[in-house]
């Protein structure tokens, strides 16, 4: 345990608090940025992320990350206090407190690995002191546009006779859509709506309910409604987003300052709201339960960190659970017994286990969006590194993997969207050229299919090149047969052969000689697999499929000998009994393969691959399963098959480590109802061994 | 410092120059207390490929899975059936269980410092699992040095 046990668990919270705002900020900044302005909700929420890092730090003693917050925090109290300001610095502010955010990311790192955070941020704090005095220098004469500039923005606004604002109000023009009829009623629905949301609330024309003939000047002019918010701004323009007929809506601003986030707000409108929908989302990578319950302040409350350790352990028990339950309703004593009454309260017993799991499961789950959220980070460097032009495009953020996978599959993402970045996508100018759209796109999308997640990452690049990629490969002599026996799909699974990437030359982003080898190593670590499709010219597509969770699996139990091993259902396709002779085919090395509705598949036979003893070598006794992992398929023979049953993925001893058994396409062991344990049977690592 | 600390401590004194003997064959072997979490009888194992011979497989100890090694064949002496005697005794070597597969238990002896000698150096051929050699009344006693005796499973390559 740790030195100062005191100090412990107050590292954790640290450590844990401090990434949580950090990612916070990140996706702040990232959506200010695009939209070019910040809102004051926005300043204020920076301003309190860094006020409480820097705080939180002091009392831990980490001093370079409390001052470097200082810094920051000093910036944006400039900017809290006249908004205006922003103009004068707006992209330096950006990259400025975006370096902030990855140097305080990094040691709070440091912090978790070692204890210490040892870098000095003194250069960064210098550079911010600079932007603080050149904002704080212009103030003054930054007053004087800013004041001008008042007139003209409340000149702007649609509705010109539109009544100003009192300070702290907003106001909003919302247009219904055409025809829906009635319009003064669904202005009142709106208003009634708005009213718990609101410490103020008026509207123009106002008590729109008693006067039908109000319709049409709702109609003409839209419906105005000056309201304050009791919480934020953000509630406001949800509920008015989520009402129904409601065509378009806009936000009316009479501040000069935030003149500049007008255009965001009309963006929205026709956008489906990407602004609005970000807001919501802050909190939602960093603390997945609160993305459950969207920016609501009551929810929050009801949120309870725990600890992960804990959590594996809840999951462990339920696994000793699911496999003791089995051990008492498949108990050899009541071989033969009459027992309706046990079975009945079995299946009782049966029903709470599987939905204890579910619930188990479901705790550790999180959404993608926040390792999505990260790739929106890496774009946006690298666009500014590389001068490219591309939009990450996210679809299924929503969807949930356990944790493990999530923390997996972190990196080779990262890897694959810099890959795409740095290779595939061309300048702008050469996309132009090619008659592509300028702007880059690259599309990652999850979905949840079957017990599957599938996560595809696509770019419209320029394709992977199957000549060079077959030359790379001959010249690092990894090519095993005749160039024009490759198909273009087993061409593409090249690169992710280790030692395929030998890119001698390094850039700052891909080729550090951690190639897509890694990539694959790690998916696969989690049970996933990954392909490649790619078209010259037209782009790349990876296609990840990873199993929903790992700790328990529906398996089906083969008997070989006196041996039983689990084979997971998901890899099953069919399994038959040979009849017919003429459905075995040996090859000149003397390997035999199946043939199955003019198909040929290899042939593997368990009780030779594991050299276990049984009495049934002949085919046409046994049972043979066809089994797939992505696109390989083959056959394996065994014994007999024993039934199906939901058992507890266990790793090998670590004492085993050495011997590598995983390779032989063994990914765990099980223990059995009967307390036997069962080897569980890998496709992916079998089906590699053999073809 | 704490009872409870002060009783772990005094359990870790009490059980230093304590040894678990255990025949394998006509030979006495010892093996420090310390090491050993329990001995239990022998439970069916499962084989696991790609072993080598003398790991047999792995056991199900309580829900753990915990890999069992037979000393006589690590030993290079000849397999024997396992009977009624047979025991395994497990053991915790660098936070992993393993179990060891022997022919009997016998006893715990203390052992104090006068009454072990170090091995005589065999150089390389030599069998250099031992860390001493006790007398006690007629009877000698191989002590099995733990971190040697896994050397070659724990070592990665």
């Amino acid at each position: 345990m740790a030195i100062d046990p005191s100090m412990e668990p107050m590292l954790e919270t640290f450590i844990y608090e401090s990434t949580t705002l950090l990612e916070q900020l990140d996706e702040i900044l990232l959506s200010s940025e695009k939209s070019k302005s910040l809102t004051e909700d926005h300043i204020n929420e920076v301003f309190r992320i860094m006020h409480t890092i820097k705080g939180s730090s002091a009392m831990m003693e980490f001093n370079g990350i409390s001052t470097l917050a200082h810094a920051v925090e000093d910036v944006f109290f400039i900017l809290r206090e006249d908004p205006s300001r922003l103009t004068s610095v707006n992209e330096a502010l950006f990259d400025l407190v975006f370096e902030a955010s990855d140097f305080l990311k990094a040691e709070v790192e440091s912090v978790q690995n070692s204890g210490e955070a040892t870098q000095d941020p003194g250069k960064m704090i210098t550079e911010l002191k600079q932007l603080a005095s050149i904002m704080r220098g212009e103030a003054s004469a930054a007053a004087q546009p800013a004041q001008e500039a008042a007139p003209a923005a409340s000149a702007q606004p649609a509705a010109g006779n539109a009544p100003q604002a009192a300070p702290g109000q907003y106001r909003v023009k919302v247009l219904f859509e055409e025809g829906c009829q009635m319009e003064n009623i669904r202005a009142f629905m709106l208003m009634s709506q708005l009213q718990d949301l609101c410490d103020e609330l008026d509207s123009v024309p106002a008590n729109p309910q008693n006067d039908s003939s109000l319709c049409s000047e709702i109609i003409k002019n839209g419906f105005l409604i000056l309201f304050k918010p009791s919480s934020s701004v953000e509630d406001v323009l949800n509920t008015i987003e989520n009402s129904v007929n409601i065509k378009t809506y806009e936000l009316l601003e009479d501040e000069p300052a935030a003149a500049p986030a007008e255009p965001a707000a009309a963006n929205d409108n026709t956008n489906a709201a990407p602004a609005p929908a970000a807001k919501s989302a802050p909190a939602s990578p960093a603390s997945p339960a609160a993305a459950a319950a969207p920016a609501s302040g009551k929810a929050k409350q009801s949120l309870v960190s725990v600890n992960q350790s804990k959590l594996d352990q809840l999951m462990d028990l339920v696994g000793e659970l699911v496999t003791t339950e089995s051990m008492v309703v498949s108990n050899p004593d009541l071989r033969g017994l009459q027992l309706d009454n046990f079975q009945k309260s079995a299946r009782e017993l049966r029903k709470l286990t599987d939905e204890l799991q579910d619930v188990v499961m479901s705790i550790r789950m999180v959404p993608l969006s926040g390792v999505f959220q990260r790739m929106n980070r890496i774009v946006r460097d690298m666009c500014k590194k590389l001068d490219k032009q591309v939009d990450l495009v996210t679809e299924g953020g929503d969807t949930e993997v356990d944790k493990t996978i999530n923390e997996a599959i972190g990196d080779p993402f990262m890897h694959m969207i810099r890959n795409s970045m740095d290779h595939a996508i061309e300048q702008p100018e050469e996309r132009l050229a090619l008659g592509k759209p300028e702007r880059g796109k690259i599309t990652i999308a999850a979905k949840n299919i079957g017990g599957e997640i599938v996560i595809t990452i696509a770019d419209d690049g320029c394709g992977l090149d199957t000549a060079a990629l077959l030359k790379k490969a001959r010249n690092n002599g990894l090519l095993t047969k005749a160039d024009n026996e490759y198909t273009d799909k087993e061409i593409f699974n090249l690169i992710m052969l280790p030692g395929f990437s030998t890119n001698k030359e390094v850039t700052e982003f891909s080729g550090r000689g951690v190639g897509m080898d890694v990539v694959r190593k790690n998916v696969e670590k989690v049970g996933g697999t990954i392909s490649i499709d790619s078209k010259r010219g037209v782009g790349t597509t990876f296609t990840i499929k990873i199993p929903l969770t790992l700790a328990i699996v529906d398996g089906m139990e083969l008997a070989v000998g006196n041996s039983i091993y689990t084979l997971p259902i998901t890899s099953i396709k069919q399994s038959f009994k040979i009849f017919d002779d003429k459905q075995i085919i040996l090859d000149t090395d003397g390997t035999e393969m199946i043939m199955l509705r003019g198909e040929c598949f290899p042939l593997i036979r368990l009780h030779r691959l594991f050299n276990t003893p049984t009495e049934i070598t002949d085919l046409h006794d046994g049972i043979v399963i066809q089994i797939e992992s992505g696109d390989k398929v083959a056959c394996i023979f065994a014994d007999e098959l024993l039934g199906e049953q939901q058992v507890v993925v266990k790793p090998f001893p670590s004492f085993l480590g050495k011997y590598e058994i995983k390779k032989l396409g063994l990914s765990g062991c099980t223990i059995l109802g009967d307390g036997s344990i069962s080897l569980i049977l890998d496709a992916n690592n079998l089906l590699g061994m053999h073809l | 410092m704490s009872s409870v600390a002060m009783a772990a401590v005094d359990q870790a004194d009490d059980l230093r120059g304590r040894f678990l003997t255990f025949y394998i064959g006509q030979t006495i072997y010892g093996i420090e207390l310390l090491n050993v979490i329990e001995i239990i009888s022998v439970q069916p194992i499962t084989p696991v490929p790609s072993l080598p011979s003398y790991i047999k497989g792995i056991i199900n100890l309580r829900g753990k899975v915990v890999p069992v090694i037979d000393v006589r064949l690590k030993f290079d002496q000849p397999e024997r059936a396992y009977d009624g005697k047979t025991c395994v005794i497990v053991v915790m070597v660098e936070d992993m269980q393993v179990g060891l597969i022997v022919d009997l238990v016998a006893e715990v002896v203390s052992i104090g410092d006068g009454e072990s000698n170090e091995p005589p150096d065999l150089g390389k051929s030599g069998n250099c699992y031992l860390s001493s050699i006790a007398k006690i009344g007629d009877k000698v006693i191989l002590n099995i040095d733990c971190k040697k005796f896994f050397q070659s499973d724990l070592q990665l390559y």
